[in-house]
């Protein structure tokens, strides 16, 4: 009995083709190698300390914080899904939930686990919680990822749930019954949750009065960047979705998704994308000529480093703002698969190069006038354990999409197409 | 009776000689590390060479010690804290960090425009024997955790002890006087309470040689600069003249 | 560190915000509590078997779902939306036309007219001491032939409709049959018999209600010839004999005749599993 219940083809739902198990763990092979090494990297630094990294007094922040903004804003695709699904009742995205939470959950974990590796003082990361202090964006920043974290927990537990195996256990049938009937409340609380946050990730730069490449004027207490990071994280978010989804299809040969969802999503993406390209330019345009002036920093200086010219201006506004927009908007352009994967893969660019431009240019941009431009390379153990969050995302989506209804409930969908 | 310690350095006496970075580190049990460089290593006061870009017989060059502000207003490591580690002491406007408090994010390093913050990247080690010169009277912070110059904080606790014990209200202001100021060869460093209106050190920084650095961006510093020679002066707000090259340490 | 020790205190902007948080804290922590106490609320009140299936029932192809009147050609499409809970239907008493009674031969199949059928290929007989037995239909005896191994359960034991009421073996095939009828096992039968359990029913057999769920008459008809349909699609698919021809017998024991068909999926679909 015991060994009939592991056979790998009883967790699969039944219906579905999944390719062989052997081959399925030569795929996870390498990824589980990249983890191990990730892991063993995590462990120098949490073991040795950040002497492990190339981090500095004044590059204090390295790539992790790069990593960290960058798949959280991809991972907002599972919150804006959500939102449109439960709150906005776009029901037609419904097949398409699944992954986004599987991929929200994936982001969202990594991060934490980087950030936990990145602190200095991770077991001391629950001072937060009983002393926070109010008037900074890391205390909303952690409120809101911890508690969004939970919510992706238990939005992930009714996939979970749905495995041909642990679907037999009827108390977790029942949990999952009545999880799902309270499901929209989650919904509806990760949404604020993710809103806040994203924002005050974009937050957490734009008040640094110290550091006026990314100081920003804004409405209330929240910079301009708090509202440009949510725009932008709700832009990517679809596309990285269409980036997943198809990356899924091209890897098993299978069609997973309807194209009108791809061509929803591309309209979801580029309409925001656009408004995100005028807001953006509008807030660069003040930056340049209030901003920066007003604190005294003339604003062509922040350019004359090289690489950081203006071109990184331009490629983060136009090339991987505007273009795409257009592209993913236009019917003509995003109806072609390859036009429309190419579209939504610079929007992703785009939005990385965001972050990037705000957290490590910032760094390495001198604000004593006696200062200098300074640069920083990440250490193998920076770059490890980011390629090991990278290896666990891949892994824990395998394993999600051979045992887990990811795609809607392909069996009910495919019934439908081919019954009738 | 709140104070607002403050200081007045004077460049033009500075001369470059490190016995105040020796002096602070002896006095806070800075740890003395083989590994730790001009980037990674902790120099809560750290004297720095500048000069004016020009060369041959055009050159200038200065000292400059950087150390913690203490700014007054808008302190931009108070307000980016997650869990209160840092706070202006309201008593002594000197700009508190409580490593006991501190998770090791380094929001705070990054939000400060001096530079002036240091992590602990190591465990804190000296020399064999060398621990017998430690401060009993300063904490060694572990590793991890985010520090700074709290202004000898510890010799104001001390100075405040003795008054007590002489049942006086105001400790006498000969007894807090930081390491680095009491260390400088050349009295350079001069320390006082910029609130009392006849505190030789407030009248200094009232002076037309006396800046701060990057005074512009409103955090109210309470470390000033004084210089006779003008190109000193430009360094607190120039930014747009020809960069100067930079000299590390 | 701690309210009150180390120099901290309260400030209205603290409280505020860790009420909010708490409150959010909270708010996430009452979901999966609440889940979670509903949960063992339903294994209390006998709800959680029900649940479980209307669960299952959800997940069920749509063409296992059809309405016992489409079955019987009474209505022209209808996708049963009360996981087959007759009793429950607001919609029944619309259609609901006395079934004409009648023994049917189907494809070699006998379905006789004493008794009523339930969607897992099972029957309830009434018999007289005012218990009912419950047996596998025709079709279900034709593919299983005789189980290799059967997991009766215990006189006395309580079941629930659509509950697991005893599990089969057949070749390493693991085969679940879902109960038609609540009520207590009051003796069990097996493979050698003509029936599995002998159950006292929970509700009063004499209410027309009690077996309104179960089909009879032309939606008999109608159901086992779309079962039959899709049986021989799925054998077909094996590469096999077809197990009948057109108007032809279903062959007796099809598990051994055609051993290397997709028997998981056949039995899943057949007996209702997912």
């Amino acid at each position: 009995m015991a060994s009939r219940v592991l056979t790998d083809s009883r967790w699969i739902a039944r219906g579905e083709s999944r390719t062989s198990f052997s081959r399925f763990l030569l795929w996870l092979a390498p990824w589980t190698a990249l983890l191990l090494v990730g892991i063993y990297a995590a462990f120098l630094c949490l073991y040795h300390g950040l002497n492990q990294t190339n981090m500095d007094n004044r590059f204090a922040f390295g790539l992790w914080i790069f990593l960290d903004l960058g798949i959280i804003a991809l991972g907002a695709g599972a919150f804006f899904t959500g939102f449109l699904v439960y709150i906005l009742k776009r029901v037609e995205l419904k097949p398409i939930l699944n992954t986004a939470v599987v991929v929200g959950f994936i982001c969202y974990s990594g991060a934490v686990a980087i950030l936990m590796i990145d602190v200095g003082q991770p077991l001391r990361a629950w001072f937060t919680f009983w002393h926070p202090n109010t008037h900074s964006m890391l205390t909303e920043v952690t409120f809101c990822i911890s508690c969004y974290l939970l919510v992706l927990c238990l939005e992930y537990i009714p996939i979970l749930l749905r495995n041909p195996q642990l679907r037999r256990l009827p108390s977790f049938l029942v949990f999952d019954h009545q999880l799902h009937r309270l499901i929209p409340v989650l919904a509806a609380v990760g949404a604020m949750l993710s809103f806040f946050h994203q924002g005050s990730l974009g937050g957490l730069y734009g008040v640094l009065r110290g550091r006026p490449f990314a100081f920003r004027s804004g409405i209330l207490i929240w910079p301009s960047t708090f509202f440009l990071f949510i725009l932008s994280a709700i832009a990517s978010g679809p596309s990285f979705l269409m980036l997943v989804t198809a990356a899924v299809e091209k890897i098993t040969g299978r069609k997973l998704v309807a194209n009108e969802i791809f061509r929803r999503l591309a309209l979801i993406s580029g309409v925001l994308l656009g408004i995100y390209v005028a807001a953006k330019s509008i807030d660069t345009l003040i930056w340049l000529n209030i901003t920066s002036p007003s604190e005294g920093f003339a604003p062509w200086q922040f350019y004359i480093h090289k690489p950081f010219g203006t071109p990184i201006l331009f490629a983060e506004i136009v090339l991987f703002g505007l273009l795409p927009a257009f592209l993913l908007t236009f019917r003509a352009t995003a109806s072609r698969r390859g036009w429309l994967l190419c579209a939504a893969a610079m929007a992703c660019a785009g939005v990385l190069l965001n972050r990037f431009v705000l957290t490590v240019q910032t760094l390495a941009l001198p604000t004593l006038p006696f200062d200098d431009f300074l640069q920083y390379t990440p250490s193998w153990q920076e770059v490890a354990s980011f390629a090991g969050v990278i290896a666990y995302g891949v892994i824990v989506y395998s394993l999600s999409y051979r045992y887990l209804p990811m795609f809607g409930s392909s069996k009910g969908e495919h019934a439908d197409v081919s019954g009738n | 009776m709140s104070a607002r310690y403050g200081m007045v350095i004077d460049l033009d006496r500075c001369i470059g000689c490190g016995s105040c970075m020796v002096a602070c580190a002896a006095e806070n049990n800075v740890p003395a590390l083989q590994q730790a460089t001009v980037r990674t290593g902790l120099t809560p006061i750290v004297v720095r060479t500048v000069s004016n870009g020009q060369e041959g017989a055009a050159r200038r060059e200065t000292f400059i010690p950087i150390m913690c502000m203490h700014c007054e207003h808008d302190t931009p490591c108070v307000k980016v804290c997650p869990q209160q580690a840092v706070e202006v002491d309201r008593a002594t406007g000197i700009v508190m960090q409580m490593p006991q408090r501190c998770l090791g994010c380094r929001y705070c390093m990054t939000a400060c425009p001096y530079h002036a913050r240091y992590f602990n990247w190591w465990d804190p080690a000296w020399p064999a024997g060398m621990e017998k010169s430690l401060n009993p009277g300063i904490a060694v912070r572990m590793r991890g955790v985010v520090e700074k110059c709290n202004l000898c904080h510890a010799r104001l606790h001390t100075a405040k002890e003795k008054a007590a014990a002489a049942a006086k209200r105001e400790i006498d202001p000969t007894d807090y006087v930081p390491a680095c100021v009491e260390a400088c060869p050349t009295s350079a460093i001069h320390f006082g309470n910029l609130a009392d209106a006849n505190d030789p050190v407030a009248k200094e920084s009232r002076s037309p040689e006396a800046f701060r650095l990057l005074a512009r961006l409103g955090t109210e510093p309470k470390v000033y600069y004084k210089s006779k020679e003008a190109w000193v002066r430009d360094l607190a707000e120039t930014n747009s003249a020809p960069r100067p090259e930079v000299k590390h340490g | 560190m701690f309210p009150g020790i180390d120099g901290f205190h309260w400030t209205f902007g603290h409280i505020l915000f860790l009420l909010l948080f708490f409150a959010v804290a909270l708010t996430i922590v009452a979901i999966v509590a609440s889940a979670a106490w509903r949960t063992a609320q339903d294994f209390r009140n006998h709800h959680a078997i029900d649940l479980c299936w209307h669960t299952e029932f959800a997940q069920l192809p749509d063409s296992a779902r059809r309405c016992r009147h489409e079955l019987a050609g009474r209505v022209i499409s209808r996708t049963c939306d009360n996981a087959f809970d007759c009793r429950h239907c607001s919609k029944y008493l619309q259609f609901a036309v006395l079934p004409p009674a009648g023994h049917l031969h189907l494809s070699g199949l006998d379905y006789p007219d004493d008794r009523y059928y339930h969607r897992g290929h099972t029957w309830v007989k009434p018999v007289e001491d005012g218990n009912v037995t419950v047996g596998l239909d025709e079709l279900a005896r034709h593919l299983v032939g005789t189980p290799d191994f059967c997991n009766l359960p215990k006189v006395g034991e309580e079941l629930e409709l659509n509950q697991t009421a005893w599990r089969m073996k057949k070749n390493g095939n693991e085969i679940l049959v879902r109960t038609p009828i609540e009520g207590t096992v009051v003796a069990v039968g097996g493979p050698e018999r003509d029936w599995y359990l002998k159950i006292c029913p929970r509700f009063d057999l004499s209410e027309p209600v009690t077996l309104r769920h179960l089909l009879r008459g032309p939606e008999v008809s109608g159901w086992t010839n779309r079962e039959l349909e899709r049986l021989q699609e799925q054998l077909e698919a094996a590469h096999t004999p077809p197990a009948l021809a057109d108007g032809g017998v279903l062959l007796p024991d099809l598990m051994n005749v055609i051993p290397d068909a997709d028997w998981e999926s056949v039995l899943a679909d057949t007996f209702l599993q997912l």
